[in-house]
């Protein structure tokens, strides 16, 4: 592989995890050279990778159309671009990929490129079955927050090359007239731990033992459908089939029936926990661990168990 | 102003998926199909706007004829006529290319479509569309209005929400709170039975392989604590997962 790109959101100037993982993963294909396009401020100087990387950071404002994107589209011209999905990499990668004519495949569960070929696991139907799939001239790719780096080579720190900032082109009519950040809360879609409740919590007033929980296990909060609807928590806490999809490594489901809707938005998740008074909740099924008993009283005495320790 | 709004038709959110051993794709066999969600979410606000505005809301689908019922419904709930292209698309590029061709065709001022369809959760379509057409793209959009020449929208972004003015021509994802889903009324069936579904041929550049697809197990522990003990979950946490 000659050249790739990879897009990557920045937070407090540093990378995610996740993002130095793919740098890791891109240097397994031993590309001729490794550009990283940071979205966000860049305060880090050095990163794993088999050899030094250049780094562009994308100036504030919108990158929203080709007109705007035009100098970031010639940045990348000739390169295999990856990122990490989110909401703005994959509109970013969906709309340099059309814009220079190339095709994209996004939900990546599992890659490899041998031979001039990627191969290729998508995840489909909210992660109910998967799709293996191969192509030669694919450039772009979006893989899913849980793709699997676990078998990568370990690559030592290389400082980077230089960093340029790039601006948006003008010409595009589009402004943001108010930024609405989600403040004082963990990012669902983030979170490595998050605790779930449903209807079963009978009354929003009884949400204090879920957020008690929550901040003794230092995890966000979610809810279900039915709960977002009735407006006992705010719509950007509701997970499932439309709603966020959530991989954390641990979710706790407290008070949800566990409707295949749900299940859609949580099956990611590497262990579940589900506490409900109904023995029959179909929720116990998809659960690693399960507790049948009423969450007013499970609720409490595990946030008193954390606290103890 | 003219709106085409994308649909896709995607097995019912409650079916379950099988394989069909013959041809190792996914099996079509007893599902029940669906507009998709997000697509019948971007539908309803079109409608929302041609009935305050004044608009021609075209619908638009790429697939087989077996659809044709899912569009005739959209149909139903208010659009002026509708599209299919008709081949099987296996790729999101297809879809793509086979909406800008259309629209290349018969320019538009607005695209809707859902943020992703339910089915092969893509998400990509409005990026690759826009992209390809040049137009503004803004996903997932959460509200809707016209304002002036333009219009005005709240938009989800990672971490938060934005509020920004938005020029036409635009393709946007959609998604919930946007509208509320519409059932089709009576005289709206009536009429959708004399709407034209015009029949175009299908764009099948891509380069993409589909080899086999397969039903993803996730085995579970399936430990259940008894609720005098429930403390124990912790320790079981800590013990035998590696989660904190």
């Amino acid at each position: 592989m000659k050249k790739v790109a990879i897009i990557a959101q920045t937070k407090e100037g540093q990378l995610s995890d996740a993002s130095q993982s793919l740098i890791s993963f891109v240097s397994s294909f031993s590309p001729e050279s490794i550009l990283l396009v940071a979205v966000g401020e860049v305060k880090f100087t050095s990163v794993p990778a088999f050899k030094s990387v250049d780094v562009i950071q994308l100036s504030e404002g919108l990158w929203i159309d080709s007109v705007s994107i035009q100098p970031l589209i010639q940045s990348v011209d000739g390169y295999t671009v990856l990122g990490i999905k989110s909401i703005q990499v994959d509109n970013l990668l969906s709309l340099l990929a059309a814009s220079s004519s190339q095709e994209m495949i996004s939900g990546i569960q599992q890659m490899s490129y041998s031979g001039g070929k990627f191969s290729i696991t998508k995840s489909i139907f909210s992660g109910k079955a998967s799709l293996a799939l191969t192509s030669e001239t694919a450039a772009y790719f979006s893989l899913n927050r849980n793709f699997d780096f676990s078998a990568n080579p370990a690559y030592g720190e290389q400082s980077i090359n230089s960093v340029s900032t790039l601006t948006s082109a003008a010409g595009s009519k589009a402004s943001i007239l108010a930024l609405k950040p989600i403040t004082g809360s963990i990012p669902l879609p983030d979170a490595a731990l998050v605790v779930g409740a449903g209807r079963g919590l009978k009354d929003p007033g009884n949400w204090t033992i879920v957020e008690d929980l929550a901040k003794a296990l230092g995890a966000a909060t979610a809810c279900s459908k039915p709960v977002s609807d009735l407006n006992w928590r705010p719509h950007h806490e509701h997970v499932g089939q439309t709603g966020v999809k959530i991989s954390p490594n641990l979710y706790i489901a407290c008070g949800i029936s566990g409707a295949i809707q749900h299940l859609a938005g949580v099956n990611g998740s590497r262990i579940i926990v589900v506490i409900n008074n109904d023995p029959e909740a179909p929720f116990f099924k998809h659960a690693d661990y399960g507790i049948v008993g009423d969450v007013n009283d499970i609720l409490p005495r595990l946030t008193k168990k954390l606290q103890s320790h | 102003m003219k709106i085409l709004v994308c649909i896709s038709c995607v097995p019912d959110t409650t079916s379950k998926i099988a394989i069909d051993p013959s041809t190792s794709q996914i099996s079509s066999q007893g599902l029940t199909f669906i507009v998709g969600p997000y697509d019948d979410y971007a539908l309803s606000r079109a409608i929302e706007l041609k009935e305050s505005n004044g608009a021609e809301v075209v619908v638009l689908h790429v697939g087989g004829p077996e659809s044709e019922a899912l569009i005739r419904k959209c149909l139903a709930l208010g659009a002026d006529s509708a599209v299919r292209i008709d081949g099987n698309p296996t790729s999101s590029t297809q879809i793509a290319s086979s909406i800008v061709s259309y629209v290349k065709q018969h320019p538009m001022d607005l695209i809707l479509m859902g943020k992703e369809s339910i089915d092969y959760n893509s998400g990509i379509v409005h990026g690759l569309v826009a992209g390809a057409l040049g137009y503004t793209h803004f996903n997932p959009v959460m509200h809707l209005d016209i304002d002036g020449d333009g219009l005005k929208l709240e938009v989800e972004m990672d971490g938060g929400k934005m509020d920004v003015s938005c020029p036409l021509p635009a393709v946007l994802g959609c998604q919930e709170p946007i509208a509320e889903w519409k059932i089709p009324s009576m005289r709206g069936i009536m009429t959708a039975r004399t709407k034209e579904i015009a029949v175009l041929p299908f764009d099948t550049s891509s380069q993409i392989q589909i080899l086999k697809a397969d039903i993803a197990e996730t085995a579970r522990k399936n430990k259940m604590i008894k609720a005098e003990e429930a403390e124990q979950l912790i320790d079981l946490l800590r013990t035998e997962t590696n989660v904190f």
